[in-house]
């Protein structure tokens, strides 16, 4: 019982804060039937906000290659963490699961984006550099 | 022999006193003004400050010229200025120069003030809107009307940035009368006015902010950049406190005023 | 005698005036503790004294997070219960953590990120964990409140029937139309202005802000969207009735140690839609060397039956704020209105088939 509270809890402050993310219609601009996956290198991190943009380069099955940008978030807390523009170089090796977006650009959301090894981009799995319970 | 002693020690006295009284009107002009000083002991520049001149549209002397947009006639023409660059010169490398030009003949198009973007530095202080300096010990906080643009000068020991941003990375100090701020890591997407003049991501600004009088600030900017100038090149201008009542800044939230501009094309046509 | 009676009473009452002063400050700074009610301030005998800026004021520099798991409204379930017990706290930080623990493995859960009201959960977002910015990434101000909203009921008060009116004829209105043109699309999409700056509501991730004081001025600068609140505090009147702001009017004055921050003059448009004479009263005192009391009153007889209050910490971290510039790399929005005239497009053919 108490656990379902806690949980309700934090799905209303997921609520009361909704008009607080910046959620300009991820679903108008994606299309939720298209999910991919790509694979590719690194040209450039846009550490921009609202949102970053992962620039990078595919190589297509025909041995084109094709240059996508993928949404990612705000880079502002990855500073607190440690990290700097320099933390996601050029020519790194990169997997992403997505979506594409609706106009069928170039331009995905990346829901995962992983090295080509499996490794987080910006965390270990287990370790994690914030203060997540100090009082 | 002992009177001699005591008359040439009072007569060179008096020839002390009176060279330095001929001495004191000269010493006094070239004293810098001496602002009153923070509770912290610091020459204190908090107050609304506004730049009076045209350097948003050309940092250069220039006369006045038919605006951009003919339905806006005499409202919105380029108005004559002196220019605040020392020596009137802004020293592009010859493969720069023309960059320049074209960025000038399409200022419209690539302004990025046209389109409300963060102004960075130096161009945030002559902006045609006011600015608050917030003074505290440990930071001093600018906010401009302008885009609600804002930046908070460490004025502890230097630190770096992570990244580039608009408004750039301030690192400042005391210089006598004089908060000297050194802005680093400026995006390369900032002009210094509306006349294409422009900057790499290699920009180096100093900033001084010199008290001149009870309502003046005097603002000099040294510029260094390069991949774009062939030698660092300075301007200067002074400020004015904005001294009426209740003084404040207000909401110049201009995202929204360039929207039609920026998205109009993206809008949904009116079914017919 | 009787001048050892007279005596004999004004030395009792010398002892005991400031015996009843103490006795109602204890009082005070217990009721105020048990407000706060945080894992680290204790009741103080006596109210702890705020280090002081140069010119003599309470000093709230410093960078601060209100980055919290405390909803706004308190959950149905627990309706009447306004604090957790230590105990149950601990129980809330042990789930925060472990919640963390699964999305770090499994990614997020799916949610309505359409920008349409009331649309299915989908997974169409990037995973907030993999860029630091899942709330329990970041210092989270504790304590032991179920709501922001204090008091038994610990939710928004009831609209008026005019607002009630209001509204449903705004959202009426705007059904079918979310993605027409940008005045369509929320003021934080467009990077306007957004519902954490007056009062100060906690954001979803970057929920930070920095304080710089000077004489006469206390500038609030939160991190989204680099929105800077400098509140006067001369005790000057507020801008006349035909200037509204985004954020309103802020002016502000000192009672004690609490800086009092009285907000007016906003549009019928942020931070509470529909709400068309806002007035909103903060209060902020130090509670400890890492500590802000926040308090706020939300009132607009217009749109609330009733004024309502918050309450939250603000703590210290030991990060900076940096630039979130928003505006100028707000490719979301654009691509987000080509995306929805795709849409129509595509919907307008199959009609014709």
């Amino acid at each position: 019982m108490r656990t379902k509270l806690f949980l309700l809890g934090g799905l209303l402050l997921a609520t009361a804060a909704a008009s607080a993310w910046a959620h300009h219609g991820f679903a108008a601009e994606f299309e939720q039937t298209r999910p991919l996956k790509l694979k590719g290198t690194v040209t450039k991190w846009e550490v921009t906000n609202p949102h970053s943009w992962i620039h990078m380069d595919v190589k297509g099955e025909d041995g084109k290659v094709v240059a996508w940008m993928i949404e990612g978030g705000s880079p502002n807390n990855l500073y607190r963490l440690g990290f700097t523009k320099d933390s996601l170089p050029p020519g790194s090796e990169i997997v992403v699961e997505g979506y594409q977006a609706k106009d069928l650009s170039t331009v995905a959301v990346g829901k995962s984006v992983t090295f080509a090894d499996g490794r987080k981009l910006f965390f270990s799995s287990q370790a994690r550099e914030s203060e997540p319970d100090k009082k | 022999m002992r009177n001699w002693l005591r008359d040439s020690m009072v007569a060179g006295i008096a020839v002390l006193c009176v060279l330095s009284l001929a001495a004191a009107p000269s010493v006094a002009q070239v004293l810098p003004y001496r602002t009153p000083r923070t509770a912290d002991g610091k020459p204190n520049l908090s107050g609304i400050w506004q730049a009076l001149n045209t350097a948003d549209w050309d940092l250069q002397g220039h006369a006045a010229a038919t605006g951009p947009v003919a339905s806006l006639g005499a409202v919105f023409a380029k108005p004559p200025g002196l220019g605040v660059v020392e020596g009137d010169e802004i020293p592009y490398l010859p493969a720069m120069a023309a960059k320049k030009k074209e960025n000038q003949a399409n200022w419209t198009k690539l302004d990025p003030e046209v389109k409300c973007y963060l102004p960075g530095v130096p161009r945030a202080t002559y902006l045609p809107y006011p600015f608050q300096i917030v003074q505290s010990q440990n930071n001093v906080l600018i906010s401009y009307e302008y885009a609600g643009a804002v930046r908070i000068i460490n004025m502890g020991a230097p630190t770096k940035a992570p990244a580039d941003s608009w408004m750039g990375w301030s690192n400042g100090h005391w210089e006598g009368e004089t908060l000297v701020v050194d802005v680093t890591s400026q995006m390369e997407d900032t002009w210094f006015d509306r006349s294409g003049n422009f900057h790499s991501d290699a920009l180096h600004v100093v900033e001084r902010y010199t008290p001149r009088s009870a309502d003046t600030l005097t603002y000099e900017a040294t510029i260094e950049d390069p991949k774009v100038f062939s030698r660092p090149w300075k301007i200067s201008m002074p400020l004015y406190r904005r001294v009426e009542k209740n003084a404040r800044l207000l909401e110049y939230k201009c995202p929204e005023f360039a929207e039609e501009l920026l998205y109009g094309p993206l809008r949904k046509k009116a079914s017919n | 005698m009787h001048r050892s009676l007279a005596s004999t009473i004004v030395f009792a009452a010398a002892i005991a005036v400031p015996l009843i002063a103490q006795t109602s400050a204890a009082g005070q700074a217990q009721s105020v503790a048990a407000k706060a009610a945080t894992a680290k301030t204790r009741p103080a005998a006596k109210a702890w004294a705020p280090p002081l800026t140069p010119d003599g004021k309470p000093d709230l520099q410093g960078v601060w997070t209100n980055n919290t798991v405390t909803p706004l409204e308190r959950p149905k379930g627990l309706a009447g219960k306004e604090f957790y017990t230590e105990a149950e706290l601990k129980d809330v930080q042990k789930q925060e953590r472990e919640r963390l623990a699964v999305i770090e493995e499994k990614g997020q859960p799916p949610a309505n990120h359409s920008g349409v009201e009331g649309a299915d959960a989908d997974d169409v977002h990037y995973d907030f964990s993999q860029f630091g910015l899942d709330r329990a990434q970041a210092k989270l101000a504790w304590n032991r409140r179920t709501s922001i909203i204090v008091g038994t009921e610990g939710t928004i008060p009831p609209l008026t029937p005019d607002a009630r009116k209001r509204l449903a004829e705004m959202r009426a209105k705007a059904k079918g139309h979310e993605f027409d043109g940008p005045e369509n699309l929320n003021l934080g999409t467009r990077c306007i202005a957004r519902v954490n700056v007056a009062p100060l509501l906690p954001s979803a991730y970057n929920s930070n802000l920095q304080i710089v004081q000077s004489p006469g001025y206390v500038a609030i600068e939160t991190e989204m969207i680099h929105d800077v609140r400098i509140i006067p505090t001369d005790g000057r009147a507020h801008l006349p009735g035909s200037i509204h702001q985004w954020y309103g009017d802020s002016v502000g004055h000192w009672e004690g140690n609490t800086l009092v921050i009285d907000t007016t003059n906003y549009t019928d448009q942020n931070p509470f839609k529909g709400a068309q004479n806002l007035h909103v009263i903060e209060r902020l005192s130090r509670a400890d060397q890492d500590t802000i009391l926040y308090q706020f009153t939300v009132e607009d007889p217009g749109m609330w039956t009733k004024p309502w209050s918050g309450e939250l910490p603000i703590t210290r971290i030991s990060g900076q704020i940096y630039e979130y510039a928003c505006h100028e790399a707000n490719y979301g929005l654009a691509d987000t209105l080509r995306g929805a005239r795709v849409a129509e497009a595509e919907a307008a053919k199959k009609s014709v088939k």
